[in-house]
């Protein structure tokens, strides 16, 4: 396969690599103070014990599994939807294969880390392998998340292989030579001939085949970990589908946020990086979000219809119960999500006088349901009439429709903004998902008295610490490696213009 | 009437999922099966031989 690179193109897509420029060090120094606090806590966690956190019997599993779930789950994704669109040879994949890849890995690494926090003694974490029975829910769980992270990391790498010899035949000479030698010893000999390709072509059809179950089964393991506890709220098999739909759902979210950010990072993306990709995954969006409202439905009201002793406790909690505001924050956060991304197609782009599709109007009344809402779940004494709750809540209806009415026309002309603001309620509700699924059960659990958990500081920093972990992943890897994979990208070009063989 | 547990498969299955450690050895065995092929696919891609004589495109012609 001939490839050719334009000057262009490595100027726009080479040349950043070498540029440790104020904005990178600025955004490094910016997240190591994100990170810090956590690491700190953490330290203090490892020598105080898991008596710092509100982690107690039968709470044994608190915001550190929250987040290993929701890192699982944003994780699957990125690989699995890069395989997908590989399988189907949709060409505007190239740009974006990198990142969603490259958020796998990242993603399952920083999840790995949550079962380490979560654990008071992390040097017994040996004592899992050393005495772990093929029985046990938990070995099933570490031989997926190994296979996966293996698998994810060798698609990574053989989709870096021809852009990592393309740095070690363009590095200028001003580069150091640590990094040279990093290049070429990562290249692997590679000389782009016909066979390589080939073989390389090959390998990659494989790995994308493979790697899908594997994917899927991770995250349907994790399900499983939950049924065989036989805990109320989890003796379910619509909980697999659940967290695959969950994780897809979630981690198109974090793909646009990193490609937004990758984006912002080298304007240069622009061009490679186009309205064309958010406009494509945007309509995958909008069907998954439909079909993890259908399965949160069906999840919620078999539930509630069936009044099970051990079982409606659990569902009370989401629905009425000190886990209302995190369920319904949730949904509602799900459905702004869908509206942002469904509504702006519906409407003209021309001006409008009508009162309600004003932005300022959709501002103040974003504003005033978020009063309500906190005013709702805060349960104040004061408010606790229950004709005054149900005004409220009318009055909240209300103003969220008002709210979503008002934003629709801004939204219309900036696709990429509204895509943001979607994906982010979408991946803030995917973590108020996974709290949903969780907490509600552990507070609830058989045989247990019922009980209440509320993170502590140390959980809340080491939590923030983690997405500041994730984030510099991706800074520090990007100014190693291409973001966007250029020898997919130029094969793009050459088979649009119909000269690829 | 047969147990089960009677027949040496049976008795090997459960050896297999109840002895402790032996789940790491089936994991390590996982693990190390997946690195092994993905080395192996590696080395096969960089041994490849330019039987043609292709035009190399790396470093590329600015």
């Amino acid at each position: 396969m001939q490839q050719t690179l334009t000057l262009h193109d490595r100027d726009e897509l080479l040349t950043p690599l070498y540029q440790f420029d104020r904005k990178f060090w600025t955004t490094i120094a910016a997240l190591v103070l994100v990170i810090a606090p956590g690491i700190l806590l953490y330290i203090r966690q490892l020598v105080l014990g898991l008596g710092v956190t509100d982690l107690n019997r039968p709470v044994f599993w608190g915001a550190y599994l929250v987040n290993f779930i929701f890192l699982i789950g944003v994780s699957m994704a990125g690989t699995v939807i890069s395989a997908t669109l590989l399988l189907l040879k949709v060409n505007w994949r190239r740009p974006i294969t990198r990142i969603a890849e490259s958020l796998t890995v990242f993603g399952l690494m920083t999840a790995g880390l949550q079962i380490i926090m979560d654990m008071g003694r992390p040097d017994r974490l040996v004592f899992t392998l050393l005495y772990g029975r093929l029985q046990a829910p938990l070995m099933w769980d570490i031989a997926s998340l190994t296979l996966y992270l293996l698998t994810a990391i060798f698609a990574l790498y053989l989709q870096l292989l021809p852009d990592i010899a393309l740095l070690r035949d363009t590095a200028p000479a001003t580069a150091p030579e640590w990094r040279k030698k990093l290049y070429t010893i990562l290249s692997l000999n590679w000389r782009g001939n016909k066979e390589q390709w080939t073989r390389l072509e090959k390998a990659m059809l494989v790995v994308s085949i493979f790697i899908i179950p594997i994917g899927i089964s991770l995250h349907t393991v994790t399900s499983w970990l939950f049924s065989t506890t036989v805990q109320p709220g989890w003796k379910s098999t619509i909980l697999g589908p659940y967290f695959v739909v969950g994780a897809i759902y979630s981690g198109i979210g974090l793909l646009f946020i990193a490609t937004t950010f990758a984006r912002y990072y080298n304007k240069h993306l622009k061009e490679y990086i186009t309205e064309k990709f958010y406009e494509n995954l945007g309509w995958f969006f909008i069907v998954m979000s439909g079909v993890w409202f259908y399965f949160t439905l069906n999840e919620t009201l078999v539930a509630t219809t069936e009044q099970e002793t051990l079982e409606f406790p659990v569902v009370a909690a989401k629905l009425f119960g000190e886990f209302a505001p995190a369920f319904w924050g949730m949904n509602l956060l799900m459905i702004a999500a869908t509206w942002i991304l469904v509504a702006p197609k519906f409407v003209s782009d021309k001006p409008s006088r009508n009162l309600f599709l004003q932005t300022t109007t959709g501002l103040a009344a974003t504003a005033i349901s978020v009063v309500i809402f906190a005013l709702l779940s805060l349960r104040l004494p004061a408010l606790s009439d229950p004709n005054l709750q149900t005004g409220l809540l009318l009055a909240f209806f209300l103003f969220f429709l008002l709210a979503l009415l008002g934003v629709t026309k801004w939204l219309k002309t900036r696709l990429i903004t509204a895509t943001v603001i979607a994906s982010a309620f979408v991946l803030f509700g995917m973590w108020l998902e996974r709290w949903n699924v969780l907490m509600p059960t552990l507070t609830h659990a058989r045989l247990a008295p019922y009980t209440t958990y509320h993170p502590t500081v140390t959980e809340i920093a080491v939590t923030i610490s983690t997405f500041g972990i994730l984030t510099l992943m991706f800074v520090v890897f990007y100014k190693f490696f291409p973001s966007v994979s250029v020898w997919e990208v130029e094969e793009g070009r050459a088979l649009e213009q119909g000269s690829g063989d | 009437m047969n147990f089960p547990l009677e027949q040496p498969i049976f008795q090997f299955f459960y050896w297999l999922v109840n002895t402790p450690g032996v789940g790491a050895g089936v994991v390590g065995l996982l693990v190390g099966a997946a690195i092994t092929t993905f080395a192996l696919t590696l080395r096969w891609i960089a041994s490849a031989k330019d039987v043609e004589q292709e035009a190399y495109p790396y470093p590329p012609k600015l």
